[in-house]
């Protein structure tokens, strides 16, 4: 079977919703620009370029239509290039990436772009016409909980303290502002609209400023916005091809896809989605959890990573080495893109062997990706 | 001439406010300041005042997006900015040498029509113009504004001799009409009008208290509701203005005014009040006034001997409604209402020529700048003039000239009201072009109908005007009849019609009272009557065959709201208080709101696409039942429609309200019934899912999931499925029978219970 490669990684700079300066900027134009910018950072033959994969968890209105055709065009792609949006919520990004793995080991094309993409701003949480169905919402409602619900759910049943949220959230800033401040996130960034610096981070918060907040989702609950993903517009893409094809083209291999994973868990708990999706890539990478060196989790909010780090216990200083998405922000479909081209990246800067990327997803499901360095 | 653009000077409370009040009108404003020191940021000062005003209550702006119009700067920087303005309001500190250098450096600066204007109130034109070339004293003038400008109807403009009198009409102009304000001209006399009673009559009001051993709450309760003041009367008033101004103010009072005027007798500070503004308790702005909120945030008030706080006591409400009762007993209290009145309003009659010319300005000054319900002389007519000077003369005062002949000072002479005056000739009051008023119609000629809720009223022009004058206008079943009369008279006699009252209140919904009692007889078919009446003679209004304007101002709620949504269109004033307000009570709206506030959703272009959002939109107003705080306001609710007009000046309501109509006749069609292309079940069931979660966050109750479930059901279209449209009576069907559902559950009961006892709504 044909080896898979990552072979360059870039996004947009990530920006709070609706206040942010990227609120203005259409979806498309943004993905659109970064995958031009990932096009001139690799060196790629755009001529060579199979298949455009798409992750996008509300692909309507702005995000409509077959966006990722569209996106061919607006990116300047040649024609012949084609486009495919697919949906998994938070972990569409990482799922086009294992789409294209997959195409390239059954001989069904060399070179893939997968990307992914969210305006928090312009095509709200659920759409505009959240149209649930009647009998599922009273037999089963918890398909379609709150995504907040689930994190007091878990903080409940892993009796997750608020003030250990806290904590973790602030590190996550602290991680974050360091890596902005020493410019680790300067070659990943596309510079849109002039702008090329993340501006959701908090570095100035405190324990005491969090102390203060009301928790947001339930009265008497855990879970504040200081402890959750904020709603973010970005966009992020990945360069995936075969190893062949990368060293034919003298690519800059950042990491080999050794397995990857998909599993679904109860909805009200989606959080905790990353144990089975992780246990089920070690077992078909034939690794142990300890083999891991680097892990990219993503963070939905505190107490639902901080519920898998207790299933999955990996040494913090192993986990999201420039920050999580509390700090970073979490545009939905782009975030897979965004932690697996991550962690291809923190092998070949850290000289390390295993990463693993990860993440929950909602409607109970987790997802997992198993990098090796080249 | 036209004000397309203004700047105020100084980014105080008030400066930053009338800037506000600027913007409200839709003028572009450059608000200025002093370059503070040790700064980086030159403009802070007037940046600072504008983020304080979109947090200040009640609010400065009509709408926060008209903060966008206000450009701040600093007076160092910015002056050349001033050239294309037509209106430089002043509003520095009260010190004349800084106020000359800044008019100084304006005339540099501004066009020759551009008006200068001060915002003082206590120093006179002359003085501030004094030495000034001629070109700048044409230029210039007084307008003082009220606190808080936007909700206060006073401006006092005060010209000088060489003031332009087209810029003075221009002024005029503009206040009237776009900023609203009952513009009156004043003398250049210390205080102007307004202050100059109003001072004394506070004053009056702290010392006779003293002499008198009042309680604080004693004396707000006499000087307050039984002469139509507001209910903060003399200390609570005093707690709002800052006591810290008041010796300023006195100083500038007594210096200006002559030794034989009355004012000089009370116009010194007594001890006590020196004591607070010297421990810092200069009232709401700061720890305390004379009233205070304890650590526990309980009322407390000041004893006005031993300067103790104590837990505040409401003294029971007078019951003398008549004004000769309450002030001819003995009791202390009637004393002390006595002294502080009739010193008062001899204080006012006495000031005639010297303040104004005629006693119906002075009376418009006081209702608008102090927001009595009746001006001094208005007050003297209700108690009776000649038993006002009868009772001088037996206390051996001096009876001012004005008051002498014992005559009324107001009558009616052939439809038409009059005032008297020096002479002791009765006058004519001239209402200016585009003011009518209801209370000069209902003089003029007999009701076409009434009943003892409505009545119907001819203004002229072929436009007939509807009335509500129930308490609070609530809405029952007579307003009801005299609508459908209405209907059928307008029809053959009438080309159009306009639903307007002058008063404060346009209607606060319908009467919960008659729902209580067929509650409480479990007489449920009366409910279902009182709601299909509702829906049948809204339904027919909004399909008359003639144009149907509404002209609501201050609160329109419930079945006020409703009718508004029934209207061919509504001419609002800008201070509208509108929204479906029904689920606080414990119901929703059943006389065609939800229907009509669907309707508003379900054609409006801005909305995105597919059959969900107009019933989200809908259901978040009517389930929060979110209120506008002004008709700019109720526009971006939708409860009016781009096209409806919004009048700032209340006096011209309904003269607009009427050209608004008159425009309509014209080829007039009743609009085509709509279809509601509804989502069914499936809204039903998201709506829900965002009630259960402001009720996980502890903002709705589990009663008010109840009352949303119904909601829910009704704008989602009921049982319906999203390929066959209802049609507008299928919704009022809907509507009835969530109302009748829910009126028979004991909470709904409580809530109405609750709200008819106290006026709040029940959290149950």
């Amino acid at each position: 079977m044909k080896n898979v490669v990552i072979a360059g990684y870039c996004r947009s700079p990530f920006a709070p919703a609706y206040k942010g300066l990227l609120s203005k900027v259409r979806p498309d134009d943004l993905v659109a620009q970064v995958i031009k910018g990932l096009i001139t950072k690799t060196g790629v033959n755009p001529d060579d370029i199979e298949d455009l994969i798409l992750g996008c968890a509300f692909p309507e209105a702005e995000q409509g239509l077959n966006l990722a055709r569209l996106i061919v065009f607006l990116a300047g792609l040649p024609i012949t290039v084609a486009g495919t949006t697919i949906n998994r919520y938070c972990g569409s990004s990482m799922q086009a990436i294992h789409v294209a793995a997959g195409a390239i080991q059954m001989n069904a094309g060399e070179v893939f772009i997968c990307a992914g993409v969210e305006s928090m701003t312009r095509i709200p949480m659920g759409g505009y016409n959240t149209m649930p169905n009647p009998a599922l919402y009273e037999s089963f409602p918890q398909a379609y909980i709150s995504m907040g619900d689930t994190a007091e759910n878990l903080a409940q049943r892993y009796k997750i303290d608020r003030i250990d949220q806290e904590i973790f959230s602030l590190s996550s800033q602290q991680k974050a502002y360091l890596a902005q401040q020493q410019g680790r996130f300067d070659d990943e960034i596309i510079a849109i609209a002039g702008m090329n610096k993340d501006s959701c981070l908090r570095p100035d918060s405190t324990v005491n400023d969090l102390e203060q907040l009301l928790p947001a989702f339930q009265k008497n609950g855990t879970v504040t916005a200081g402890t959750s993903s904020p709603l973010t517009d970005g966009a992020a893409a990945v360069l995936v091809c075969s190893e062949d094809y990368a060293d034919a083209h003298k690519l800059n291999k950042l990491a080999r896809v050794k397995a990857t994973a998909v599993s679904g868990c109860a909805p009200e708990i989606m959080g905790i989605g990353p144990v089975a999706a992780t246990h089920k890539v070690l077992h078909r990478a034939v690794l142990k959890l300890d083999d891991i060196d680097i892990v990219e989790l993503n963070e939905a909010f505190a107490a639902q990573a901080l519920a898998v780090l207790k299933d999955l216990p990996v040494p913090l200083d192993k986990v999201n080495l420039d920050g999580g998405a509390i700090a970073l922000g979490h545009p939905l479909g782009a975030t897979g893109a965004r932690i697996t081209g991550k962690a291809a990246s923190l092998l070949q800067r850290e000289g390390k062997q295993y990463a693993l990327a990860t993440q929950c997803i909602g409607g109970g499901q987790g997802i997992a990706t198993l990098l090796e360095a080249i | 001439m036209a004000i397309n653009k203004v700047a105020v000077i100084g980014a105080g409370v008030m400066g930053a406010a009338i800037a506000a009040q600027f913007s409200n009108a839709g003028v572009p404003a450059y608000l200025l300041d002093i370059v503070p020191e040790q700064t980086t940021n030159r403009n802070s000062i007037a940046e600072a005042a504008i983020q304080k005003l979109l947090k200040t209550e009640p609010a400065p702006f009509m709408h926060k997006n008209n903060a966008r119009l206000i450009t701040p700067g600093n007076v160092e920087d910015h002056l050349s900015w001033l050239a294309d303005v037509d209106w430089v309001i002043e509003a520095v500190i009260e010190k004349p040498q800084i106020k000359q250098a800044l008019y100084r450096k304006l005339v540099a600066v501004c066009h020759k029509d551009c008006i200068v204007s001060s915002n003082t109130s206590t120093l006179p034109l002359k003085l501030l113009i004094e030495g000034l070339p001629d070109s700048i004293a044409g230029q210039f003038m007084i307008t003082h504004f009220f606190n808080p400008p936007r909700y206060m109807r006073l401006l006092e403009l005060v010209a000088g001799p060489k003031t332009r009198p087209e810029l003075i009409a221009t002024v005029k102009e503009f206040a009237d009409i776009k900023l609203g304000k009952n513009c009156i001209l004043c003398k250049d006399t210390p205080g102007f009008i307004a202050n100059r009673i109003g001072i004394y009559w506070l004053q009056c009001g702290i010392l006779e208290a003293i002499d008198l051993g009042l309680t604080v709450e004693q004396a707000d309760s006499l000087i307050s509701t039984p002469f139509g003041i507001p209910k903060t009367g003399i200390f609570g008033l005093l707690d709002l203005i800052g006591l810290d101004l008041i010796p300023s103010i006195l100083a500038s009072m007594t210096q200006a005014l002559s030794a034989e005027d009355a004012f000089q007798e009370i116009g010194h500070l007594p001890k006590r009040v020196q004591d607070m503004i010297a421990a810092g308790f200069t009232g709401r702005k700061s720890k305390g006034g004379f009233y205070r909120l304890n650590s526990e945030h309980v009322k407390e008030s000041i004893n006005l001997e031993t300067g103790e706080y104590g837990l505040s006591h409401n003294p029971q409400d007078s019951k003398d409604a008549n004004l000769q009762a309450l002030l001819s007993s003995s009791a202390r209290e009637s004393q002390y209402a006595w002294r502080v009145m009739s010193k008062t309003l001899a204080y006012a009659a006495s000031l005639v020529p010297e303040i104004s010319d005629d006693i119906v300005t002075i009376d418009a000054a006081m209702r608008d700048g102090y927001n009595w319900a009746y001006g001094p002389f208005e007050l003297l007519d209700q108690m009776g003039g000649a038993w006002f000077v009868d009772r001088f003369q037996v206390e051996q005062r001096p009876v001012p000239p004005l008051l002498r002949e014992r005559q009324a000072l107001y009558h009616v002479a052939s439809g038409e009201l009059q005032f008297v005056t020096l002479t002791g000739a009765y006058q004519p009051i001239r209402r200016k072009p585009g003011v009518v008023l209801l209370a000069d119609i209902k003089r003029q000629h007999p009701a076409i109908l009434n009943n003892g809720s409505a009545s119907l009223w001819d203004c002229g022009d072929g436009v007939a005007c509807l009335e509500f004058h129930s308490k609070m206008n609530a809405l029952d079943m007579n307003s009801m009849a005299l609508i459908r009369q209405s209907i059928d008279k307008v029809k053959s006699e009438f080309a159009a019609l306009v639903i307007h009252n002058d008063a404060e209140h346009f209607s606060a919904g319908a009467n919960l009272g008659l729902l209580i009692q067929a509650i409480h007889n479990q007489n449920w078919m009366v409910v279902e009557q009182l709601i299909r009446q509702g829906q049948q003679t809204y339904k027919a209004l909004k399909y008359a065959p003639f144009p149907v304007v509404a002209a609501p101002s201050g609160l329109a709620l419930g079945g006020g709201c409703e009718i508004l949504l029934h209207s061919t269109a509504i001419q609002a004033h800008a201070e509208l208080y509108t929204g479906l307000v029904e689920v606080g009570v414990g119901l929703i709206p059943g006389w065609g709101g939800c229907k009509e506030y669907l309707r508003r959703y379900l054609t409006f272009p801005k909305l995105p696409k597919g059959p969900m959002p107009p019933v989200v939109k809908a259901f978040e107003t009517i389930a929060l039942a979110k209120v506008s705080k002004s008709a700019a306001e109720a526009k971006e609710l939708l409860f009016l429609a781009a096209t409806d007009g919004i009048t700032m000046n209340k006096n011209r309501l309904l003269a607009d309200a009427k050209s608004k109509a008159l425009s309509l006749c014209t080829n007039y069609n009743p609009p085509q019934p709509c279809v509601y292309p509804l989502p069914g079940k499936t809204a039903e069931v998201l709506l829900d899912m965002g009630a259960k979660s402001l009720q996980a966050q502890g903002k709705a109750t589990a009663y008010d999931l109840t009352i949303a479930a119904q909601l829910a059901y009704v704008l989602s279209g009921g049982d319906c499925d999203m390929t066959e449209p209802l049609s507008e009576d299928d919704v009022l069907d809907l509507e009835l029978n969530a109302f009748v559902t829910l009126v028979q559950q004991p909470n709904t009961l409580a809530r109405l219970e609750h709200m008819l006892k106290t006026g709040k709504p029940l959290r149950n």
